[in-house]
């Protein structure tokens, strides 16, 4: 391969199709050739330091970290408008000339996918419309249907949006990004296959530095085969080579265990991006920011102040006759072990020495290992079933038909959670999880205590439960925070009300909120790992549940049933009750403007 | 001031017959009033239920320890119990003045109209101008109005209410004038068990001889007998000292009512609440967490005309020694014992004597010059006819206080008061330190004051509470933005706050002293500042000038600089 660049063939081994021309050198490329050429840095690593919206250390060979001048440089633009409204992932400035330029080629594997076509293609274009892709890229379906590129064109297009703030320019943009995106028809398992892409991402790479992207959005079961091909015939010779892959990881501490090392055959740690969408979600990412970044909050984040923590998650439809790749995780799997437990992670662990992704994964990793493996008795849960209303009947889960007649397979769970450190002894985390309920709902809830000794007792009437203070992060729909708090009813009485200070999103930022998988996406390709699951984490995740999923197997405990469209099994407040907690999602909320 | 040894030929004693003294027991529905003179026990019926109506309507929820609130008959058949009853009789002395038009008869009519005054009442207006009971109901009528979300009856509730109306003209001075009201009231009170509350609406030189006169001549035989002043409480320690000596002579601790109005706006009396039932804030309260406090008190308008009172006392002692700082001592006092009044004030007095003595240099003054904008000129404050020419009154002043007890020492508490400036507005602003080691230190650029958390309590204008937090910028960035958690007080009640006055007034009634101020309070408070307004006047210390409609004189931001902060109501945050 001409390299475009030739200081970088000595750190660059020939395409030897051996693990190691996988395991790339991103990581020992060489900085004294890069110091040396300081002129040429400036220019060549201008881009990302602007755009590096996160300003952390980007090991990947074109993302080097922001340099002092331009950080300088930018602080002093950021003085003079401290809180202008975010340029999303800034200016992206081209180089002069194609010879030191660096190029992305994103492979999405599985191309024909419902995940590619409603997720991913449509995040890669608001990257693209959001000039958050670098100058020089190439998105690759890559599928086992036949198809040529103005199929593949077609098909992408139609679920592509702009975003309603910015319809400007929307379909030329359409079209020019669509003119990036090729297909390769080939089997999962062929090496040959991606030999051929290989060669097709070579043409449209030119020359430049190859930086590749592989999203794997496949089966669990071809996963390993994939990374194989890939990683033997198509991976870059002379920039990084990552894969994105999504859950499921395994469905227990061996099955993920085999997986991880499966992977590891063919690529490094840090190759290797484990997605969780919750991670990518706006007000999840935020939670490290209200913890971290306001006096107000850490002071009180332990278990002296906070009574208990309860994460909700629910949706109000069921799985709708795509039960089959559900039917064998359940909920639990599909939910808890990772969503949920990813989010209680950044909620519980302790102060991360600084926001590199590595500090935040070691404190994760912490916590989860300091959580006690899930009991049953602190479990619960629930399948629904059919349900009619207004004549209208909705089917039970298992009158979908790609769930046998006979599945145990909870479509409802509930847990209490408890981390056994210093912070948190004795502090229930409860989960709740489920399909087909009422309403469609993800929320953190913070439940603090009672005010000891409270001078207003009586003003509160008989529970003072409804009287303890609440931080509540609404992370879908509606993004909200709002603080509850007690004050006095106006007026010439003494009775007390529980009002909130509350920020809704929608209300402060006009601008549409971007999708998980834009920010998820962007994090992969400027090498950020802050918000994917590194092996030791999961790890650590699996451990807490895999005893309780084999009992819940074993023992074939049954779910208990509760109606499509319902609040879920009544056994959840038991459970509840058990640690004297209310769940939160109860009390009837205002709503607010 | 008058003399107050001299004329007095009732003992105070005779005075004190308040019933509030009563027993707790009493509001148990006991039927034991006990008078410290040595008239027969009445017996008292208590209704439990218009009681239990009375509080939960009317009350701020303490115990009500006033005898005649608990017993309103109500059925033909309890007739007999009528001779029994009380009656409340409240005399506005300076009747005719501008805050009984503007405050004192509305707010009694908006506390009839919200059905909190006891079933008989009588209002008496009593001035030295001659007016007839007519004209009296006639000049009161033009400023009463109902609340936006009750318009029903209105008319009929103030025609009602009118007819309780009367008026007394008399000199304030004379004990023969101050007998015929007596006699006026006891055919109103109609033998019922007679309450007299005083509304002193008249200027400080004649508080003492309207008070020797009301307790000589006219106070309550059997019943309770307050009063309500209002400040100026004196200029200084010595004549504040010497005006509440002249007061005891005639009255007792608990039946002086010395109003600060501020006490009575909704969000001040929330401030206890927030502090208290909270558990999210309590935690926060001290030194290790608070960086500084301030109390911010803004008019956009200056003196229009009425400088007269205002020149001789200036805008330290009009707002900042009694508001403000009254307002400081319910924000930093230790937790109290229990909400009762007197646990309350215990608090604020031990915090006011923790505070250090205002140091001249601790202080800016201000007064506003002419100001011409577009095509019209404001005047200064030496424009003003009443005003002298070299009139060196503060018309602004900033000031930085310490506590130095355990909990606040080293924080300051600045105060800025101001007339003539750029907007109305009175705000509690609690600014916190910043975060220790903060992982989000590249974020926030060069200013990290910017990126501190700030709670703020918005009394005047759109009561709003509002907690200022850091946050990420939606979007793909990671940018930190400041926003607040809010609560906008109209968007949450929508019904209409009452008036100050009318929730001290009911206070005065019921006999909850919580929100009026104790003598030794006042000296507290005197304390803090004499020395400070001495030396302004000693030194005749020039203040600076700052055009009206400005945001006041450039020393404020000096002063703030000295303690490494910035005064929070310039960000343009109002949400």
């Amino acid at each position: 391969m001409a390299l475009s660049f030739p200081n970088y063939s000595s750190s660059s081994p020939s395409n030897l199709p051996s693990p190691s021309s996988f395991k790339h050198h991103q990581r020992t490329t060489p900085s004294s050739i890069l110091s040396s050429q300081n002129s040429f840095r400036h220019r060549f690593l201008k881009w990302v330091s602007i755009q590096s919206a996160k300003n952390q250390n980007l090991n990947a060979v074109c993302m080097q970290e922001a340099l002092p001048s331009n950080e300088t440089l930018k602080k002093l633009k950021d003085r003079s408008l401290p809180f202008a409204p975010p340029e999303e992932c800034g200016n992206v400035v081209g180089f002069s000339t194609g010879k030191e330029e660096c190029t992305v080629s994103i492979t999405v594997v599985g191309a024909s996918g419902d995940l590619a076509k409603k997720k991913i293609f449509p995040a890669l274009f608001a990257l693209y419309y959001e000039d958050c892709l670098p100058k020089h890229f190439t998105i690759f379906g890559y599928a086992r249907s036949k198809m040529t590129d103005a199929e593949l064109r077609n098909m992408v297009s139609k679920t592509l949006t702009c975003r309603i703030d910015k319809r400007e320019n929307c379909s030329e943009k359409m079209n020019q990004f669509l003119k990036r995106c090729f297909y390769h028809s080939g089997q999962y398992d062929s090496e040959e296959h991606f030999v051929e892409l290989d060669q097709k991402l070579k043409e449209h790479e030119a020359g430049r530095i190859t930086n590749r992207l592989f999203y794997l959005s496949i089966p669990p079961n071809i996963f390993i085969d994939v990374v194989k091909c890939a990683g033997l015939s198509a991976s870059s010779s002379n920039g990084w080579t990552r894969v994105i892959i999504e859950k499921p990881f395994g469905r227990d501490s061996e099955s993920s265990a085999a997986l991880t090392r499966g992977l590891k055959q063919y690529l490094e740690e840090d190759q290797i991006f484990r997605i969780d969408h919750y991670l990518g979600k706006e007000l999840v990412e935020n939670i490290s920011v209200l913890r971290f970044s306001n006096l107000l909050f850490e002071p009180l984040w332990s278990r002296q102040y906070i009574r208990n923590m309860q994460f909700i998650f629910s949706e109000d439809f069921g799985t709708e006759g795509r039960g089959g790749y559900f039917d064998s995780y359940g909920i639990i799997r599909d939910i808890m072990q990772n969503h949920l437990l990813q989010i209680l992670a950044l909620f519980a662990m302790e102060t991360p020495v600084s926001l590199d992704a590595e500090d935040i994964r070691n404190e994760k990793v912490k916590v989860l290992r300091s959580m006690r493996p899930l009991q049953l008795e602190n479990v619960v849960i629930g399948q629904y079933r059919s349900h009619t209303k207004n004549g209208v009947t909705y089917a039970g889960y298992v009158d979908d038909k790609m769930v046998p007649k006979d599945s145990l397979t909870p479509t409802f769970a509930a847990a209490a959670l408890f981390i056994d450190n210093a912070r948190w002894d004795g502090v229930p985390f409860l989960m709740k999880a489920g399909k087909a309920l009422h309403t469609r709902r993800a929320e953190i809830r913070v439940q603090f205590r009672h005010v000891p000794g409270s001078l207003y007792k009586k003003s509160f009437g008989k529970d003072l439960d409804q009287a303890t203070n609440e931080l509540v992060i609404r992370v879908q729909p509606d993004e909200a925070i709002y603080l509850k708090i007690n004050n006095k009813v106006p007026g010439l009485g003494m009775r007390l009300d529980r009002s909130d200070l509350y920020l809704h999103y929608a209300a402060r930022y006009s601008k549409e909120i971007p999708d998980a998988y834009e920010r998820l996406l962007l994090d992969a390709i400027q090498g950020e790992r802050r918000l994917f699951i590194r092996s030791d984490e999961l790890d650590a995740a699996w451990k807490l549940f895999t005893p309780l999923l084999k009992e819940l197997e074993e023992k074939k405990i049954t779910p208990e049933l509760y109606p499509f469209g319902s609040r879920g099994p009544v056994r959840a407040h038991y459970l509840a009750e058990k640690y004297n907690v209310q769940w939160g999602d109860l009390s009837t909320e205002h709503v607010h403007g | 001031m008058a003399t107050c040894s001299s004329s007095s030929f009732i003992s105070p004693s005779s005075f004190n017959n308040d019933p509030t003294q009563l027993p707790k027991t009493l509001q148990k529905g006991l039927l034991l009033p006990i008078r410290r003179s040595n008239i027969p026990l009445l017996h008292i019926h208590s209704n439990s239920h218009l009681r239990k109506q009375f509080q939960s309507k009317c009350s701020n929820g303490y115990p009500l320890n006033a005898v005649h609130f608990q017993d309103v008959p109500s059925t033909e058949a309890e007739a007999e119990a009528e001779a029994k009853e009380t009656t409340i009789s409240i005399t506005v002395v300076g009747a005719s003045g501008d805050l009984a038009k503007k405050k004192i008869f509305p707010a009694l009519f908006a506390l009839f109209y919200e059905d909190c005054l006891p079933k008989h009442f009588t209002v008496f207006g009593y001035a030295r101008s001659k007016l007839t009971d007519e004209e009296l109901r006639n000049m009161i009528s033009r400023t009463l109005t109902c609340r936006i979300d009750k318009r029903e009856n209105c008319s009929d509730k103030m025609v009602q209410f009118l007819q309780r109306c009367f008026y007394h003209s008399g000199q304030y001075g004379s004990e023969e004038n101050f007998l015929e009201l007596d006699r006026k009231l006891k055919e109103k009170e109609a033998g019922r068990l007679p309450n007299r509350l005083f509304y002193l609406s008249i200027p400080p030189n004649i508080f003492v001889d309207a008070v020797r006169c009301a307790s000589c001549c006219a106070s309550s035989a059997t019943g309770w007998t307050r009063v309500i002043v209002e400040k100026p409480f004196g200029r200084d320690s010595e004549s504040s000292g010497e005006l509440t000596r002249c007061l005891k002579q005639y009255l007792t601790e608990d039946q002086i009512f010395r109003i600060d109005h501020y006490l009575g706006k909704e969000l001040v009396e929330n401030l206890s609440v927030l502090r208290f039932s909270n558990l999210v804030f309590e935690p926060l309260w001290s030194r290790q967490y608070i960086r500084n406090v301030q109390l911010i008190f803004s008019e956009d308008f200056g003196v229009e005309g009425r400088g007269g009172y205002f020149d001789s006392y200036g805008i330290i002692r009009d707002i900042m020694q009694n508001h403000l700082l009254q307002i400081l001592a319910l924000f930093a006092m230790e937790t109290p014992v229990s909400l009762d009044a007197e646990d309350i004030r215990n608090e604020k007095v031990k915090v006011l004597r923790s505070m250090r003595t205002l140091q001249l240099d601790d202080v800016v003054v201000g007064q506003y010059k002419g100001h011409t904008k577009g095509s019209k000129t404001y005047p200064s404050y030496t424009d003003d006819p009443t005003i002298p020419n070299h009139s060196l009154t503060a018309t602004f002043a900033a000031a930085a206080l310490f506590i130095d007890n355990a909990r606040w020492d080293g924080v300051p508490f600045l105060m800025k008061a101001g007339k003539a400036l750029h907007n109305r507005r009175a705000e509690i602003r609690v600014q916190f330190r910043h975060v220790p080691g903060n992982l989000y230190k590249g974020k926030f650029g060069m200013d990290m004051d910017e990126a501190t958390n700030e709670l703020v309590i918005r009394v005047q204008p759109d009561e709003a509470i509002y907690l200022t937090i850091n946050n990420k910028i939606p979007g793909l960035g990671m940018r930190l933005d400041r926003s607040n958690l809010n609560l906008l007080y109209k968007a949450r009640y929508p019904r209409e706050i009452p008036d100050a006055y009318e929730r001290l007034l009911l206070d005065a009634m019921a006999g909850e002293r919580r929100l009026f101020i104790r003598s030794d309070e006042l000296d507290a408070a005197w304390a803090l500042f004499t020395p400070l307004l001495k030396e302004l006047e000693e030194k005749k210390i020039a203040p600076e000038l700052y055009p009206y409609g400005s945001r006041g004189p450039v020393g404020e931001h000096y002063l703030a600089a000295k303690y490494n902060i910035r005064w929070g109501d310039l960000t343009s945050d109002d949400s």
